[in-house]
């Protein structure tokens, strides 16, 4: 058994990993043909991700009503929601929110529930900004003094009424987003990458193991 | 003065969004180089070519992202290229296709003749490489299942690398890094992003290594966007209110700082008792 649950795992991820590293550089039709079949598996496999999570959700959600866990209320509604948007989608819309231009039953439930639902989810975060910026955002140390004047300055140059009152905010603005915050960011992103690389050569060559799990044989 | 009810704060939030909405004061909108450089590509496209918009976000980012879309697809519309839309997320696709059949119907163009919306598939990053392949297999059909084979829009295009310009309008990943690293990369196509304003500001090194041309950032992007193609819709509507509630937050951190000195000064005082 350890051979089907390590060793044969470990074996499959070196040679797909070597294959497809290699397979970038070699634009040879029969390499070109197998990224193109590799691919579409990848995208198949994708779709039962979905599957997977869709699934681990109820369960999650169905042990918190059982339980009757702090807010299985919630899990209550989500449950609800989730199955009439779903028997809807299947049986009155065909999974579309439109059919020849006119709205579905589950366009309906998309438009006027998930839409706003969401939108308001994303706009009340500017009352929390608001709030934690007049908590927060305060000049303790000489580093927080620097963060707080260029905020203040790119939040003006980025906004007509800034540009128009303090016209040089809108030059310092875009230096400070171009040469500062690009210069860190670049930093920031290739420390990144750099650990992205060699966490791959780790899980190519063997030596990072998680993604296997930790049943008895491991 | 310092811990103020923060119901004061929402209120005040809540007045800076909605009085500039219903009087607004319209001041210029200025173009930055990075949005004008989105423009002047498109621009200079001949008539026919491909552009591909990738609409990457959910109703949630809609208020910042739908008006970089339809600003962004009114100017591809009236230079007469051959659209070809989608989206990664799953739960933007509604959102999408409206605003594909709104901006359609308003200039006239004919869903597989002019444009088409592939919709959502899942893969992200192997459905980029998927699409950079073979784009018939990766979408056999539009979102409204109807085969994309021999449609006129899609005449001599066989994968990306047929695709001479393509924009991702992102609110996270999948997004334009991801579109870079599994699309542009391979397949050669220009490309340029655009984004909330919250991604803004961490896409700058991509558009100064030349990795994206163009980059259109939050509302103010979406504003100049419309500024440029000379029809002003929402963004530019928008931008009062955001004007207003920059300066609400400014002055609310200016006041909390100036308090916390104050406060700071007389705590340092001999006989100061907290």
């Amino acid at each position: 058994m350890i051979v089907l649950k390590r060793q044969l795992p470990l074996a499959i991820t070196f040679i797909m990993g070597v294959t497809f590293a290699l397979q970038y550089y070699i634009p040879h039709p029969v390499s070109e043909e197998a990224i193109t079949h590799l691919s579409k598996w990848m995208q198949i496999i994708s779709g039962f991700a979905l599957a997977l999570g869709l699934a681990s959700l109820f369960q999650v959600h169905a042990v918190k009503i059982k339980r009757q866990v702090a807010g299985w209320g919630y899990s209550v509604i989500l449950y609800v929601a989730m199955l009439v948007t779903i028997t809807v989608g299947l049986f009155w819309g065909q999974g579309q929110t439109k059919v020849d231009g006119a709205q579905t039953a589950f366009g309906w439930i998309y438009d006027y529930t998930m839409v706003p639902l969401q939108a308001t989810m994303f706009s009340i975060l500017a009352f929390f900004i608001a709030s934690a910026a007049y908590r927060a955002f305060r000049a303790r140390s000489r580093e927080a003094a620097v963060l707080l004047v260029a905020a203040v300055i790119v939040m003006m140059g980025r906004v007509p009424l800034g540009q128009f009152l303090v016209p040089w905010s809108w030059d310092v603005a875009q230096w400070l987003l171009n040469v500062i915050n690009s210069a860190v960011r670049r930093a920031i992103l290739i420390g990144v990458s750099m650990g992205i690389v060699a966490l791959s050569v780790k899980i190519i060559l063997g030596y990072e193991r998680s993604y296997l799990g930790g049943g008895k044989d491991q | 003065m310092i811990s103020i009810d923060r119901r004061i704060i929402f209120l005040l939030i809540a007045l800076a969004t909605s009085l500039p909405l219903l009087h607004p004061f319209g001041l210029p909108i200025k173009v930055s180089p990075e949005v004008r450089a989105v423009y002047e590509y498109i621009e200079n496209l001949p008539e026919g070519s491909v552009f591909f918009l990738s609409l990457d976000f959910d109703p949630s980012s809609k208020p910042e992202l739908e008006p970089q879309a339809m600003a962004l697809l009114r100017h591809a519309f009236r230079k007469n290229l051959r659209v070809i839309g989608m989206t990664h997320w799953l739960t933007g696709t509604g959102l999408a296709d409206d605003i594909f059949s709104k901006v359609a119907k308003e200039m006239a163009k004919e869903s597989g003749k002019d444009y088409v919306f592939l919709g959502w598939s899942p893969g992200t990053g192997s459905l980029v490489i998927s699409m950079g392949q073979d784009l018939y297999k990766a979408f056999p059909s539009d979102h409204s299942k109807k085969p994309i084979e021999g449609m006129p829009v899609l005449a001599g295009v066989r994968n990306l690398r047929d695709v001479t310009y393509l924009i991702s309008l992102a609110a996270g990943n999948p997004g334009i890094e991801m579109w870079y690293v599994f699309g542009k990369d391979k397949y050669r196509f220009e490309m340029a992003g655009g984004s909330t304003g919250v991604m803004a500001p961490g896409l700058y090194p991509f558009l100064r290594s030349g990795q994206i041309n163009g980059l259109i950032g939050g509302l103010q992007g979406a504003a100049e966007y419309e500024t440029l193609i000379g029809q002003k819709g929402t963004a530019v509507a928008g931008m009062d209110a955001q004007s207003a509630d920059h300066f609400v937050i400014i002055a609310l951190v200016l006041l909390c700082n100036l308090f916390y000195f104050v406060l700071r000064g007389e705590k340092g005082r001999p006989g100061f008792n907290a």
